[in-house]
């Protein structure tokens, strides 16, 4: 059929992207002797991954107990910083924590580490094949097409990331939409193990994970990150898109992208930091907001599961983004499924809805709808502009005084009456939001 | 037909960084890719192979990273591939490199099989010499045609090859066996293929020959057999930029503020007066 004989051209199961959740499920089923066919479109492994960023273990070291000791961390994040910015002036929280909950990792090596253990533990892993269809027969996915070669599985698992053109082409979700998407930039700036460990106070490996909030996005709903690697910083922003086209539209902001990161990088506040830096890489991606919007009608359909942000499993706060540990944690659930349905008679729908019921009652789909109210109002231009508005006044009351100085009080009354915020508005708002973020 | 393609893997930009202190290339963050001059030259060989049949072996001499660069070609639908690679082999230039590359070809011929054709791309875009082809005939003693758009066999010892100059079409034929190098723009590669990559991995079809294979005199080889001498590289120190950005209305704004701009610095000012006067300006 395909003039190459003797080649395998079915599999128990055919697993659609390398990254977390993909490689996640390859290498647990792979150990447990099903034959894998891992496919990936990027040239390495995992190689369309932009986010080097905060990755949290917890959920990872449930599939990979080794992850501590062997997987590429770039140093582990003890120390959170929040800041509001407004122009030059900048108000920053610190916590120093104790445990070892997340670290700072380049995805790209993160990845290759996972994709690598999935090929060792068995799985015939491909890469730079692009697939172009989800193979359906009866209602039920049989296999992959790819050109003109066709191979058939049991059971099809579609990792393949955000943008989700497969399930698309199947009709089982719609197009992507600007609302449920935000635009992420990013630069990697090469400083040096030294300077990072001495300008942020730091032991060898620790790091900082540090959210920005207020005018850096000039306006525009989103906000700013710096995370330390081993010997570089990465920082950019992430922009709300269906926010960032009205502005646009509105005629409210008509800058570039790369105009505002670039301006962040100047920023007096922020600048000396990277004083001297080299940018070594700089690059974007899409990542997911209103997570709960974005999910497919099910997790598991008849011979197809999904996973990772396909499935629209990343929560995103405001404050902390985790896509990466629900990613291999839903990899983890779907080779369960598989297992299961394997050791129950077959790879019916029937057995295969596990999946979907195992998310659903996982902390994952929990946490992603108790803090589902959070992506709106961290969006709300009014409240994340006013806000840190609100409180640099303050502090600009309190300490910027030639010769006098405000009480707290007072200080926090007239910022309110500039803002034009009362008293009350600021505790109802304030409430809704910590209850949801 | 057995037809042998050469590839090389090289750094995937054209706009390698130099490292000011050590004038040395900056590899870091620069990904290795096929060297795209050479698509031509494999899609060439595949198109032969589809039409009169027989197979196509991928050769690289270069240390072994280039394996990613020999599996993207089995993925295309090479049959299979060859490394050459050995630490004597090392530093060498085009004359040494197109050396090994012949002695590799010869041991194909008698080992595997009667070589037919060897193509290979135009030049690399990393060195530029466009050497490797003419030498590699050199060497073998066979016949060369360079800037190869098509080719098709005419019988069964000899091929009629297309060349697109500037001011000409011409046919060549040619007796086998034969080495040509394809134009940089001759054929569109194919896409990579599922079952050619599952076939990768499962056959591994992919050999490394050493110089215990080849046993060559290491004279020749390398560093050792490279007469090419860089005499001196020029180092040319970067400029230390003032990194202004502005943002014009239009672009007589944009003129009239670098003209500004320009005329407020000694050095610019100068040159520009200069550049003026030479190209008649006002």
């Amino acid at each position: 059929m395909n003039g190459l004989p003797d080649l395998p051209t079915k599999f128990d199961v055919i697993i659609v992207g390398a990254g977390p959740s993909g490689s996640s499920a390859a290498y647990l089923l792979a150990k447990k002797g099903f034959k894998v066919l891992l496919i990936e479109r990027g040239r390495g492994l995992g190689d369309k991954n932009l986010y080097g960023g905060r990755v949290y273990a917890p959920p990872i070291r449930e599939v990979w107990p080794q992850l501590d000791k062997e997987a590429p961390i770039q140093r582990w994040v003890t120390k959170e910083r929040i800041s509001m910015v407004q122009g030059d002036k900048a108000i920053t929280f610190e916590y120093k924590a104790e445990k070892k909950i997340s670290f700072v990792s380049y995805l790209t090596q993160l990845t290759q580490w996972m994709s690598k253990k999935a090929e060792d533990a068995g799985a015939l892993f491909v890469t730079e094949v692009t697939i172009d269809e989800i193979v359906m027969k009866d209602g039920k996915a049989v296999g992959v097409r790819s050109g003109p070669d066709f191979i058939e599985a049991d059971v099809v698992v579609d990792a393949e990331g955000v943008n989700r053109l497969l399930l698309e082409r199947l009709g089982i979700v719609e197009r992507l939409k600007p609302d449920n998407i935000a635009l992420g930039v990013k630069e990697i700036l090469k400083v040096g193990a030294n300077n990072i460990e001495s300008s942020f106070n730091l032991n060898p490996d620790e790091g900082v994970a540090w959210v920005i909030m207020g005018d850096i996005t000039k306006g525009l709903p989103g906000g700013g990150f710096i995370y330390t690697n081993k010997d570089s910083i990465s920082m950019g922003l992430v922009l709300h898109l269906k926010h960032s086209i009205d502005f646009i539209q509105n005629g409210k902001f008509d800058e570039h992208v790369s105009k505002l990161i670039e301006e962040f990088r100047f920023h007096p506040y922020f600048k000396p930091y990277w004083k001297d830096a080299i940018i070594s890489e700089y690059g974007a991606h899409l990542t997911i907001e209103g997570a709960t919007h974005f999910m497919p009608q099910k997790f598991a359909y008849p011979g197809l599961l999904i996973v990772g942000d396909a499935a629209g499993l990343l929560l995103s706060t405001g404050y902390t983004f985790r896509g990466v540990d629900y990613a291999v944690y839903s990899g983890k659930l779907a080779a369960e499924a598989v297992e299961f349905a394997r050791n129950n008679g077959g790879f019916t729908y029937e057995n295969l809805q596990i999946y979907d019921k195992n998310v659903r009652s996982s902390f994952m789909y929990n946490e992603l709808f108790k803090h589902r109210g959070a992506e709106q109002l961290m969006n709300d231009p009014i409240l994340m502009s006013k806000y840190p508005s609100i409180l640099i006044k303050v502090m600009e009351k309190m300490f910027e005084g030639e010769y006098k100085q405000e009480t707290v009080y007072d200080a926090l009354m007239q910022a309110l009456k500039e803002e034009k915020v009362g008293p009350f508005d600021l505790i109802s708002q304030a409430f809704g939001l910590v209850k949801s973020i | 037909m057995r037809i042998i393609v050469g590839m090389k893997w090289v750094p995937g930009t054209t706009s390698v960084r130099i490292d000011p202190k050590t004038g040395t290339l900056i590899r870091e963050g620069v990904p290795s890719i096929v060297n795209p001059h050479d698509m031509p030259a494999i899609e060439l060989a595949l198109q032969l192979k589809d039409a009169y049949g027989g197979e196509v072996i991928a050769l690289t001499m270069s240390p072994p990273p280039a394996i990613r660069g020999l599996e993207y070609l089995i993925g295309m639908g090479v049959d299979r591939a060859i490394l050459v690679s050995d630490r004597v082999y090392a530093g060498a230039d085009t004359l040494a490199t197109s050396y090994v590359l012949a002695k590799a070809i010869e041991k194909i011929d008698k080992e595997i099989g009667k070589v037919d054709l060897v193509v290979f791309g135009q030049e690399t875009i990393d060195s530029s010499t466009a050497h490797i082809g003419a030498q590699t005939a050199s060497w073998l003693d066979w016949p060369y045609i360079y800037y190869a758009h098509s080719a098709k066999l005419i019988d069964n010892n000899k091929i009629l090859v297309e060349r697109v100059l500037e001011n000409a079409i011409e046919d060549w034929e040619v007796d086998l066996p034969a080495v040509i190098a394809t134009h940089m723009k001759a054929l569109k590669p194919r896409p990579v293929r599922l079952l050619n990559k599952i076939r990768y991995k499962v056959e591994k079809p992919l050999t490394t020959w050493t110089n215990n294979e080849l046993k060559l005199d290491p004279r020749c080889t390398g560093l050792k057999g490279s007469p090419t001498i860089v005499a001196k590289t020029v180092d040319v120190p970067e400029v230390p930029r003032k990194k202004v950005i502005y943002t014009p209305k239009d672009g007589e704004d944009a003129a009239k503020w670098l003209i500004k701009t320009l005329m407020e610095d000694e050095k610019a000012s100068k040159a520009l007066i200069k550049a003026l006067k030479e190209g008649g300006g006002k």
